[in-house]
């Protein structure tokens, strides 16, 4: 309600700080192509691109979200998990410039749907969909019909080769300077060589001389002996290749007759080349024809396959900075669906991304800097929140699109967030305006701004791991890891200040100051402030001659483990309903040999681990 | 399941539908109009009366055909592997299938015999159906999965996804009800025990802030007031009114179960907090009471008592107003189950095609979650629904029927098209023959007996083809429904009691479950042919090797060790795992010791060993059919079978490290082999081209 509220809000008020009526450009499958065009213009126009997705689901159970007590690591597991498992239904896209506090933006909402296009069992086999976000997307009046018939669909730059290899796709040689025989040529080699060059030489006679000749019986005779095709309207011989080798070999040798032959790769199923097909031209105007048709042939072939990739290409190749709310959160996704599956580490995945994304200016960052604003909070609310406490004008200006758009409230998110920027920029005394002028400076005086935010994706400026978290949302309070223990299997309807109570005196760690706070119903952290306590507790604990109260309520059931067993759970992808249950698990699965493996990297939480 | 139309034509197709659906999306219509066959469809706002009618229709019926609409039917590509599942493991692998997807359209179609008419009357319905919550559930049944190709499926068909999310009827399952139920008490006991908590946390909190102070005073002083007040005006006629405006906004004098009160609002909860200490220190004649009206917001009342007894008996008005508040709730939010119920209840035979996954999700959805094997589900199922029948076994088990589907596909279509031409189309409907049995469906009060065939695949019209086949089938096998105590009493028949709870376990393997014992039995072979018999215990699993080796590959590798005779078949899983078939079951431990051998030993031998090149990746597995058991019975499902093993947790427990040195042994040996077996190796691959390779070869010389 909180958030409709809002939105109402800021309706009004753009609706009175604006003559124009504003709307967003829905885009679905139908208008599609149609809007590629005005979109690239407008982001080309732009100095910035925010972006926000509305996905089928978020994780239902409270500790698979992310937690204040989360590391990056961990945190980056969550969002993975998330990303694997739930899909993109809403991207909202909007190119947008800042000029005399005035903000020009051109808001789109694509609609996604990732259909089966091509009949490959791709972008995605199933997708999970969280029945409270379809109620309140619901709310929102979402058309899922439209969505199911008329979504935009997908492949990966990843799926993208897979789907062409399994199809046969024929793609132009990229660049045969770059094929050069690496190594001395065997006699397969030069047999091969041999064989296939006299082959073509023959194929480029029998073809002049017929031509010459031109009688049809003596043509079709030819082409059975020799093995000619026509590619169009020209003559092709196609080119049998095993290896990667023998495909080197062939494109090296072809370039002899590279005045009237053009070759083009034929991909096998499984992946690699499985023929070469060489075309033959009439003359050299004919030769440059061809590579353009067969160019033109591989882009309209390419619109097919990105679908909406296409925008994603886009958004890369303009290298304008993206203004995202949440950046791990959004881009887990945006890799995981649009390039490829999300690597393990997110060291990995950071320079992965960067090499697609180079800049990426997180808002949720930004808003950290401006005091009462640490806690989590959507960004209508953040919006909100800022209008109340602060000055800050901005004027939206927003064109009119064509008419004929529904003006249903959807995909408002990304004006939100361009909206929301500006504020924040403009409190925080970072000029936008100037990014036209002065490009480079301006935003590297910005960047640096936000620097935590590159630094916590960039694997260029790596500080040393810290390791230290959270504890509670509201709080600024950290505390390491290493002081963190995973408590569970106390009797139901416990609480933290009934736990704290029964922990205290039960053993000698719990005379210092020590706080508990509860993950879910079934299990709790307490936070040592000194440090040694948790391994002397989980020392204590796991050891056969625990006595007196803390012996009681191992056997009722207690347990506890360190932060590492989280981190490997993490890693693992135990998602269990309850971290207890993960836990558990995590410890079971954790038998000598994987204990082994572990040791290389962590040395503190193994040992006791082998106790249990 | 794949959709055939042109691109084209998909387009055009969806250009249609948005345009349909754009404005159509806040409310559905309650009967098709688009679709000529009359349906009742039932959303959430046509639910209480149809279930009230449907209640007599039930009660009238001779049996109850159903159809299920789902999000999809196998979670990952390796869970369909009908030939290689096992009776337990095919359970798992359906009990998989009922726990992850979301059932959207639900058909329930009573049959009744109208003996003067002489002929059936149907009422289909189509149920919306969708798992919203009205009451708070926790739990994994807050998210469902989607199979993107179903939703295209279902899109093909027309569903009506809108109707689905936004106009479904919700519903609870047994198990949640009970859950929901324990709750609500809980959280009213809770409360109470929050509300004392809370009281001896603010006293026990060591410094009070002076704002607190001063507010506790402040409202002991109104609430004062107020009760004298109210005890002096108490023998004139009492008049509620308020001294000063500006707390009056906050203090509202009312009436709560005949004693005077006074309704707390726009304080926060700490202040409501603050007010509760103060009157439990300073008032015995005051009472603090919550309220929940049954929407989100809870209302807080303080109310005059004039005794202790007084107290108590309002404290125990306020608990039975609660406890029926949460009952009505509960009963509402059990929605759809009261159609189950009332199946349940009535004790009808029920008649699906193919519907063990169906009965499944009837299970998990609406009675509670499903166990761990199929014995005891079936156990579990029955006590709800004794007398199921599946018209698919029925076609291939009776003989008469089986003659005259005359081989044709047993699937529902065309069994409805084989079996009853009469009803499928009209224009045949003239020249009815005379062993057909006639049909009239009723929607409402409107009877009919001509109309034009239905959507396929839409649940409602599903169950109304498997009533009609059912009907004829039993007209075939000379059930004379015409002597009305036969179609009273279906269930006792004897021509039906060979088939009755005969479910289909797993079609392509003909294993056949039976509900009432539990029995699992294989369909006779005499039926069908190209059947292979697999012996499970003779079968190794194999995953993780690398992914130029195809079965043939493997099979060759093998063949070279245990000899050609004994390796009977080498069939994929998917592309990351094969299962290897033995001839004998000793074999598969001397393989799996065999494998074990090879990767401890590091010397030149084993490295020559044939099956090096299939252990030779690091992450070749090899496991005995219960491991296979152990993968599949995981909640998990990885896209590859080689990711999922791992999830599981297989891999890890019998990875085995192998040393860097060993690495470069091996690659070191393997080098020398490449010297020497070149020739062979490059003849070996031209042998090896798959089929389409050579196709092309063909084609391209032609």
């Amino acid at each position: 309600m909180a958030s409709r509220f809002s939105y109402f809000q800021l309706h009004r008020r753009l609706y009175t700080t604006t003559t124009d009526q504003w709307s967003i450009k829905q885009v679905r499958n139908s208008n599609f192509h149609s809007c590629l065009g005005d979109l690239k213009n407008h982001i080309s126009d732009s100095d910035f691109i925010a972006l926000s997705l509305q996905r089928t689901g978020s994780s239902s159970f409270p500790w698979h979200r992310p937690q204040p007590f989360d590391t990056l690591d961990t945190a980056y597991c969550k969002a993975k998990y998330a990303a694997e498992k739930f899909q993109i239904l809403q991207f909202s896209l909007c190119p947008f410039s800042v000029r005399d506090s005035k903000l020009i933006a051109h808001p789109y909402n694509f609609h996604l749907f990732p259909r089966d296009e091509l009949n490959i069992g791709m972008p995605s086999y199933s997708f999970s969909c969280q029945v409270s976000h379809l109620t309140s997307i619901a709310r929102e009046g979402f058309d899922f019909g439209a969505w199911v018939y008329d979504g935009i669909s997908y492949l990966s730059r990843a799926q993208e080769s897979i789907a062409k290899a399994q199809m046969g796709c024929q793609t132009l040689t990229p660049n045969t300077d770059a094929v050069k025989s690496s190594s001395e040529p065997s006699v397969f080699d030069t047999i091969f060589v041999q064989r296939v060059k006299s082959r073509v030489k023959n194929w480029k006679d029998a073809y002049d001389s017929s031509s010459k000749t031109n009688d049809a019986l003596l043509s079709t005779l030819k082409k059975l002996i020799v093995g000619i095709e026509q590619y169009g309207s020209r003559p092709s011989i196609v080119i049998d290749v095993y290896s990667e080798r023998q495909t080197l070999l062939a494109l090296e040798l072809l370039k002899e007759f590279s005045d009237d032959v053009v070759p083009v790769v034929i991909s096998a199923k499984s992946g690699g080349t499985q023929a070469i097909r060489a075309i033959l031209t009439s003359s050299k105007e004919d030769k440059i024809l061809l590579e353009k048709e067969l160019q033109n042939l591989e882009d309209e072939e390419n619109k097919k396959f990105r679908g909406f990739r296409e925008v994603i290409e886009m958004i890369s190749a303009s290298q304008k900075p993206i203004v995202s709310y949440s950046s791990l959160h959004d881009f887990t996704f945006i890799h995981s669906k649009f390039l490829a599956p999300l690597p393990t580490s997110i060291d990995e995945f950071a320079s992965s991304l960067h090499l697609v994304f180079p800049r990426v200016l997180e808002v949720k960052h930004l808003m950290s800097k401006i005091g009462g604003l640490s806690k989590p909070m959507s960004i209508a609310a953040a919006l909100s929140y800022l209008k109340k406490h602060y000055y800050a004008p901005t004027y939206l200006d927003i064109p009119i699109e064509a008419p004929g758009n529904d003006h249903k409230p959807q995909g408002h998110n990304a004006i939100r967030l361009c909206h929301l920027f500006a504020k924040v920029c403009s409190l925080l005394k970072i000029d936008l305006s100037g990014v036209q002028s002065n490009n480079n400076e301006c935003l590297a005086s910005m960047l640096e701004k936000c620097s935590n935010v590159s630094s916590s994706f960039s694997p260029y400026h790596h500080e040393p791991k810290d390791e230290d978290v959270k504890i509670w949302a509201r709080d600024v309070r950290k505390a390491s890891c290493r002081h963190l223990v995973f408590l569970w299997g106390f009797r139901e309807g416990m609480t933290a200040p009934l736990l704290k109570a029964s922990l205290e005196g039960s053993h000698e760690v719990f005379c210092e100051e020590f706080y508990v706070r509860f993950v879910d119903k079934k299990c709790a952290i307490i936070v040592f402030s000194q440090p040694g306590l948790s391994e002397t507790f989980l020392d204590a604990i796991n050891s056969d001659c625990i006595v007196g109260s803390l012996r009681e309520m191992v056997s009722e059931g207690l347990r506890a483990t360190g932060y590492e067993t989280y981190k490997r759970m993490c890693r693992f992808d135990l998602w269990e309903a309850d971290l207890a249950e993960s836990l558990e698990r995590a410890i079971f699965e954790a038998d000598p040999e994987t204990a082994q493996l572990d040791i290389n990297y962590s040395n503190d939480t193994v040992i006791s681990l082998d106790d249990l | 399941m794949h959709p055939s139309h042109p691109l084209w034509a998909r387009r055009l197709f969806c250009f249609i539908r948005t345009t349909n659906y754009s404005s159509a999306a806040v409310t559905a219509p309650a009967t098709a109009s688009n679709s000529s066959f009359p349906l009742k469809n039932v959303t959430k706002s046509n639910f209480e009366a149809a279930l009230s009618e449907l209640r007599s229709h039930v009660r009238a019926a001779d049996f109850v055909a159903v159809d299920l609409e789902m999000t999809g039917i196998t979670s990952a590509p390796w869970r369909d592997l009908l030939e290689f599942d096992r009776f337990d493991v095919r359970y798992l692998n359906v009990k998989d299938s009922a726990e992850k997807f979301a059932v959207v359209q639900f058909g329930v179609c009573p049959f009744r015999w109208d003996s003067a008419k002489k002929s059936f009357v149907a009422h289909p319905h189509n149920f919306f159906i969708f798992p919203r919550h009205e009451i708070e559930v926790d739990g994994p049944s807050s998210e469902f999965l989607c199979r993107t190709t179903s939703l295209e499926f279902l899109a093909k068909y027309q569903f009506d996804f809108n109707a689905c999310i936004y106009e479904g009827i919700s519903y609870l399952s047994r198990a949640h009800e009970d859950a929901a139920r324990k709750r609500l008490n809980f959280a009213y006991g809770d409360e109470m025990l929050d509300a004392s908590s809370n009281v001896t946390n603010v006293r026990d909190k060591k410094r009070v802030g002076i704002a607190d102070v001063l507010f506790r005073e402040r409202m002991k002083n109104r609430l004062h007031e107020w009760r004298d007040r109210l005890l002096s005006e108490r023998n004139m006629e009492f008049q509620g009114q308020e001294g000063s405006n500006d707390h009056k906004r906050q203090f509202q004098t009312i009436f709560f179960k005949t004693r005077p009160a006074l309704t707390l609002s726009d304080f926060t909860s700490h202040q409501i907090k603050l007010i509760q200490l103060v009157i439990k220190k300073h008032f015995e004649d005051l009472c603090f009471v919550v309220v929940n009206d049954g929407n989100a917001d809870l209302q807080q009342f303080v109310v005059y008592v004039d005794s202790r007894d007084d107290k108590e008996l309002l404290m125990q008005e306020v608990n039975r107003d609660q406890n029926k508040a949460a009952e009505t709730k509960i009963q509402s939010a059990i929605g759809f189950r009261h159609v189950i119920d009332l199946l349940s209840s009535e004790k009808k035979l029920i008649v699906g095609h193919n519907c063990f996954l169906d009965m499944l999700h009837i299970h998990r959805k609406f009675i509670g979650s499903l166990p761990s094997t199929a014995e005891e589900f079936v156990s579990s199922f029955g006590k709800h629904f004794p007398y199921v029948m599946d018209t698919k076994i029925l076609l291939n088990d009776n003989y008469i029927l089986r003659r005259r589907m005359n081989k044709s596909n047993t699937s529902l279509s065309s069994a409805f098209g084989s079996l009853c031409p009469h009803i499928a189309f009209s224009s045949l409907r003239v020249n009815a023959l005379n062993d057909c049995v006639q049909v009239e469906v009723q929607v409402d009060d409107l009877r009919s007996s001509k109309w034009n065939s239905g959507d396929k695949h839409e649940a409602g019209y599903d169950a109304f083809m498997t009533g009609c086949v059912f009907a004829q089938a039993c007209n075939l096998m000379g059930i004379d429904f015409i002597d009305c105590s036969t179609s009273k009493n279906l269930v006792d028949n004897e021509i039906l009691q060979k088939h009755i709870n005969r479910l289909y376990l797993n079609w392509a393997s003909g294993d056949i479950i039976d509900l009432s014992t539990g029995n699992q039995v294989t369909e006779s072979f005499k039926t069908r042919k190209h059947r292979v018999r697999v012996s499970f215990e003779n079968i190794v699993l194999i995953w993780g090797f690398s992914t130029n080796l195809t079965a043939r590959k493997i099979k060759a590798c093998i063949s070279k060790v245990f000899g050609q005779a004994n390796v009977s078949s080498v069939n994929h899983l998917d592309e990351s795992a094969v299962f290897v078939q033995f001839t004998k079951p000793e074999m598969v431990s001397e393989f799996l010791n065999l494998k074990e051998k090879l990767e401890k030993r590091d010397d030149p031998i084993s490295v020559l060993h044939p099956l090096t090149e299939l252990f030779d990746a690091r992450a070749t597995h090899a496991a005995g059919y219960e491991a296979y058991k152990k993968i599949c019975s995981s909640p998990m499902s990885k896209l590859l079978f080689s990711d999922q093993a791992e999830a599981v947790g297989i891999n890890r427990k019998t990875m085995l490290i192998k040393s860097e040195a060993k690495r470069s042994k091996i690659d070191q040996a393997v080098d020398m082999l490449d010297e020497t077996t070149e020739i062979q190796g490059t003849e070996g691959e031209a042998n090896d081209l798959s089929s389409t390779n050579y196709q092309s070869l063909r084609s391209s010389s032609m």
